[in-house]
């Protein structure tokens, strides 16, 4: 046979795979984040802050539909209960019984942490950016108790709004994101969500319980618990009005 | 009247022959007026170097917004006008620089730390002649062109983000709607400035660059005139002002920043008070010298009166020896001044004085300015007192009784 | 040498006249020394009081790394009793408490971030000048009203007046929310832009309760009654901290970094144009001291024909003048302090200050300082001066011939 034909014989059959790893890659992703939100989804759940000197706890209700709408309600410590946050998009509107007013939140407060969280406000609203403005590439995949787990590197694109260097995705065939890790622009790891505990919950496989921590200071991390979680409801699209927002009755 | 000739030689005669103390008393003078014109020009230097600092920041001598800026510095409050219609207005009245730029709060974030700081979105071409970085000490390098993406930020700053050239960094701010408006930068230069507050608080980014984040189109919110004199912006802002024809709201400098202004007028004030003191010593000297000068004559006065001079001629002899001693010494005065003050106008770095004393370690760099009507002005000031000066004694002078003064003993 | 101390004496008073012109020369001009020197120092004071008086104060008490980093939890625990602990200990009021923290003030049509203080009604106006800049309405009084000053752009911004309503969002030490209602009370100007956009205050016991601070803050300010008396008072406050907390006592210098090297600047360029004047004045009187002696020609001549050798006569000479020198250093320093004294107690109002004082709330006069740095540099300086004045002369006297000296003049 001829070398050449043979080399291109070899080339065709190889190409295929690595423009569809790239393709999967960017897919794997997509899924994962599908997987999480769902068409649409009511979550209740617990999120923890714990810092070196004190903990606090927080329950919560949580309505999403699609990729943009999002209506988070606290139900409990009593002092916080009421408190809403209303995501439309890249925008946010808070709400507070005690002054009984919604607020748009501008640009100078996106930094500002959530709730008092280890999220930023603006992590919360741009949970989904991962998707287009960045360059995703599997780095490897592995199996785990017959489930195959792919470790995938997220570059952002130059112009994007992104400080990281790099993120590093591990996410299963299941669509469940093991761990989402930060990495700055020298390579060294900046903070990390790690997924503790995996359940079945709503009818999927979902990390039940995950994790944000800094690697500087460990012993100050931001934790969410799953409690119930219903997928694919009927939600109206009234529920994420700046009406509903302010009236807190009605969930 | 007739004596004049005369009694202008033997003036002349006289001070030469006594060519040790003429010397001396020249010296007096010729540093006498040195001080005051260096002194003059050393104040000068002083509140141009203060207030062009100052107008550096603003930056320009005037400048033009939409009336509701000033107080709510946002995105929403820009200039209708657009780049072209601008270009349009002003280029062809040949301002010595004007410039339209983006000015907008901004909040800036590293991977670890976030800043509220004030984005600039120039054309680094036109803001050259007035902006308070000087391009080419930045490390890195300034922006290039107004479509550059990159940012040019303090050195300050860059440590508080811990961030540096190369590195990316996000600026996120607001756009007309009130949606966030963002986007990634790489960092390609890093500047110094004179107040570390500078330093930290602006970030300079492509003017195009700008105004597409922050989707503008081709609007600004700032437009700065840089005129000749600070002192005088009037003609400036006239030019202006009917240029926009009442849309925007001009000011000028001492209006946009009225800390400034004042401290113009307080600095002023000193310099008043210093050339004051200046003239007080100056004018002492002057008399006190003339005086001397008269009473260790009385016997050789005494015997030319013997001798048939007239007082009025001694009055007049006397006078014209003055006015001849200030004339040379104004004269080798201006010199000294002028040799003195030009090479120095490039800058006089005190740290070297400074240095040595403990109290002092901060150096500094003076930059003296000469200005043609300080010199002319020192100049008649110091032969009008120093002609007030002489009349006294060559009054006395021309009082005596020969034979009192013949007989005084020195 | 006794003799010769006599005989210089008695020749300076010989000749009266001479010798008061130039001595006369020498206090003149030290008193201008005196007097330039002492309003720079005055004037240097005046310009830090001026920064720090508006809202940073002399001193503050912070916990570690809150100056850089401003985080709501690098709080000062028990913040009110400890300044007023402090009030007592120093018998002062120029001590206060504070709060900060950063929110969003919604009013009707507007919202804005800003810097929310929480201060201590009775004694914030101690501390800054800003209550002093009420404009409209009143200034804080109650320490858990729910009453709020802002800054008067703050105020065109949000379309506010006296008497509506504000609300204030932010994050609380917890990190929980924190929101309230408030009502404009009072606006203030302080004629600079930053201040009056940006910041807005409220009762210390209010801003605690509304970001829970658990009785905390994050400053105390502290005043002394001049810069001198500041340097004094911070080791003292440093041993007056509470033991077992970790605090820290930042002075000025730290909280206004660029101050102190903009001052030294402006010192070291005030030296250089203060140098010319000494020159000035020392040559002037240099001049006077060459002339008089030059014009003794004919006297040396006569003394030296009696067979004083020139050597002595040279030593005589310089101790002459130095004896006028010295009286015109004494002289001088004692005019020059006293002159310069009146003005330290009135104040010296240089044109433009009142200006200054009308718009940004600052002393309208400098009160020069007298202290003995600036009595005595200028007329030490003019002393040395004259004594160099003696050398050229005394050394010329070597060369004098007797006969030709007494034919002189």
């Amino acid at each position: 046979m001829n070398k050449p034909f043979l080399l291109i014989l070899f080339l065709v059959a190889l190409s295929p795979r690595v423009v569809a790893d790239k393709h999967d890659a960017t897919q794997i992703v997509r899924d994962a984040i599908d997987h999480w939100r769902g068409l649409s989804s009511y979550t209740e759940m617990t999120m923890v802050i714990h810092r070196p000197d004190w903990e606090r706890s927080m329950t919560m209700r949580a309505w999403t539909k699609g990729q943009d709408q999002s209506l988070v309600r606290v139900t409990e410590p009593k002092k916080d209960r009421g408190n809403g946050t209303l995501i439309d998009d890249d925008s946010m509107w808070t709400f507070s019984p005690k002054i009984n007013r919604v607020i748009k939140v501008p640009s100078s407060m996106m930094g500002q942490s959530w709730m008092g969280s280890d999220f930023s406000n603006k992590d919360i609203t741009r949970a989904d950016d991962i998707i287009d403005q960045y360059d995703h590439t599997i780095l490897s995949r592995e199996e785990v108790d017959d489930i195959t787990v792919y470790e995938i590197q997220s570059i952002p694109h130059e112009d994007a709004a992104v400080v990281w260097g790099r993120e590093v995705l591990k996410i299963r065939d299941d669509h469940v994101v093991l761990e989402h890790a930060f990495y700055d622009q020298d390579g060294e790891l900046v903070k990390k969500l790690v997924s503790l505990e995996i359940a079945d919950m709503g009818g999927r496989t979902i990390a039940k319980r995950q994790r944000m921590v800094k690697t500087e200071d460990p012993d100050e991390w931001t934790e969410i618990g799953v409690n119930d979680v219903e997928y694919e409801i009927d939600l109206k699209d009234s529920l994420f009005t700046l009406s509903n927002l302010r009236n807190p009755r009605n969930n | 009247m007739r004596m004049l000739p005369v009694l202008s030689r033997l003036a002349w005669r006289y001070l030469w022959r006594n060519h040790r103390r003429t010397i001396i008393m020249v010296g007096a003078i010729a540093v006498g007026a040195w001080a005051m014109i260096f002194m003059t020009a050393l104040t000068r230097g002083m509140v141009d170097q203060m207030i062009r600092d100052g107008i550096s920041v603003l930056p320009g001598h005037v400048q033009a917004h939409n009336p509701e800026f000033l107080d709510d510095p946002s995105v929403s409050n820009r200039i209708a006008m657009g780049d072209e219609e601008l270009a349009g207005k002003f280029d062809a009245m040949d301002f010595r620089a004007w410039a339209s730029r983006v000015r907008v709060p901004a909040v800036i974030t590293s991977e670890r730390e976030s800043r509220g700081v004030t984005l600039l979105g120039v054309d680094p071409e036109a803001e050259e002649e007035f902006s308070f970085v000087s391009y080419e000490d930045v490390e890195g390098r300034f922006l290039e062109t107004p479509d550059d993406k990159g940012v040019v930020i303090g050195r300050k700053l860059a440590d508080k983000l811990d961030t540096e050239v190369g590195k990316r960094i996000v600026i996120m701010s607001q756009d007309p709607d009130n949606e966030i408006a963002d986007r990634g930068f790489r960092v390609v230069g890093l500047f110094k400035a004179n107040m570390a507050a500078f330093e930290e608080s602006y970030v300079f980014v492509g003017k195009k660059t700008a105004q597409k984040m922050l989707r503008i189109g081709d609007t600004t919110t700032e437009i700065v005139f840089v005129g000749d004199d600070y002192r005088n912006v009037d003609p400036t802002y006239q030019r202006v002002s009917e240029a926009v024809a009442g849309k925007l709201k001009v000011s000028r400098w001492y209006e946009v920043d009225t800390y400034l202004g004042t401290m113009m007028k307080v600095m002023d004030g000193f310099v008043l008070i210093w050339v004051i003191v200046i003239f007080l010593a100056l004018s002492f000297g002057l008399v006190n010298t003339l005086v001397m000068a008269v009473f260790e004559r009385i016997r050789e006065i005494g015997l030319m009166l013997a001798l048939g001079m007239k007082p009025s001629s001694i009055l007049g002899q006397i006078i014209i020896e003055s006015m001849f001693l200030l004339a040379i010494g104004l004269g080798l005065g201006d010199i000294l001044a002028f040799a003195s003050v030009k090479p120095l106008e490039s800058g006089i770095d005190i740290s070297v004085v400074a240095e040595g004393m403990e109290m002092w370690g901060a150096s500094s760099m003076l930059y003296p300015k000469l200005y043609w009507s300080d010199m002319v002005l020192a100049n008649v000031v110091v032969l009008i007192l120093g002609f007030l000066a002489s009349l006294s004694p060559a009054w006395r002078a021309s009082r005596y009784e020969p034979v009192e003064a013949i007989t005084k003993v020195g | 040498m006794n003799i010769v101390l006599r005989l210089a004496w008695r020749n300076i008073w010989r000749q009266r006249r001479r010798t008061w012109l130039t001595t006369g020369a020498m206090v003149f001009s030290n008193t201008l020394l005196v007097f330039m020197i002492s309003l720079q120092f005055g004037m240097y004071g005046l310009m830090i009081d001026n920064t720090l008086k508006v809202f940073s104060g002399h001193m503050q008490i912070q916990v570690p790394g809150y100056k850089d980093d401003q985080k709501i939890r690098q709080a000062v625990p028990n913040v009110v009793p400890l300044a007023s602990g402090l009030r007592q200990q120093f018998r002062t009021d120029t001590i206060a408490a504070r709060g900060w923290a950063f929110g969003l003030a919604s009013s009707a049509e507007r919202s804005y971030g800003i810097g929310i203080f929480g201060v201590e009604p009775t004694f914030e106006p101690e501390v800054s000048s800003i209550p002093g800049l009420i404009k409209e309405g009143r200034y804080l009084e109650d320490s858990d009203a729910t009453d709020i000053v802002i800054g008067s752009v703050l105020a065109r911004n949000l379309r506010v007046g006296i008497g509506d309503e504000l609300t204030l969002l932010g994050s609380g030490r917890d990190g929980s929310f924190a929101a309230a209602v408030v009502n404009v009370v009072g606006i203030f100007e302080s004629g600079v832009v930053d201040i009056d956009r940006n910041i807005a205050q409220l009762p210390l016991g209010l801003f605690q309760e509304v970001f829970y601070m658990e009785g905390a803050g994050h400053q105390v300010v502290i005043n002394a009654a001049n810069l001198d008396e500041a340097t004094l008072l911070e080791p003292q406050i440093i041993e007056a901290l509470p033991a077992g907390e970790d605090l820290v006592v930042h002075d000025w210098d730290a909280l206004q970094p660029g101050l102190k090297q903009a001052i030294q600047a402006d010192m070291s360029s005030a030296f250089f144009m203060y140098g010319i004047l000494v020159i000035l004045v020392a040559f002037s009187v240099l001049n006077t001291q060459l002339m008089s002696v030059l014009e003794r020609t004919h006297e040396f001549g006569i003394v030296m024909s009696l067979g004083l050798k020139p050597g002595r006569l040279g030593r005589l000479v310089m101790l002459e003048t130095a004896m006028m020198g010295m009286l015109g250093l004494i002289l001088g320093a004692i005019a020059g302090a006293l002159f310069t004294s009146w003005f330290m107690v009135n104040g010296l109002s240089i044109p433009g200050m009142e200006e200054m004082s009308a718009k940004f709330n600052l002393p309208p006069r400098v009160y020069p300082q007298v202290n003995i740095w600036s009595t005595l540099i200028g007329p030490v300086v003019v002393f040395l001066f004259t004594l160099l004045a003696a050398v050229y002369p005394a050394l010329r006297l070597h060369r004098l011939h007797p006969v030709e000296a007494m034919r002189a003049n």
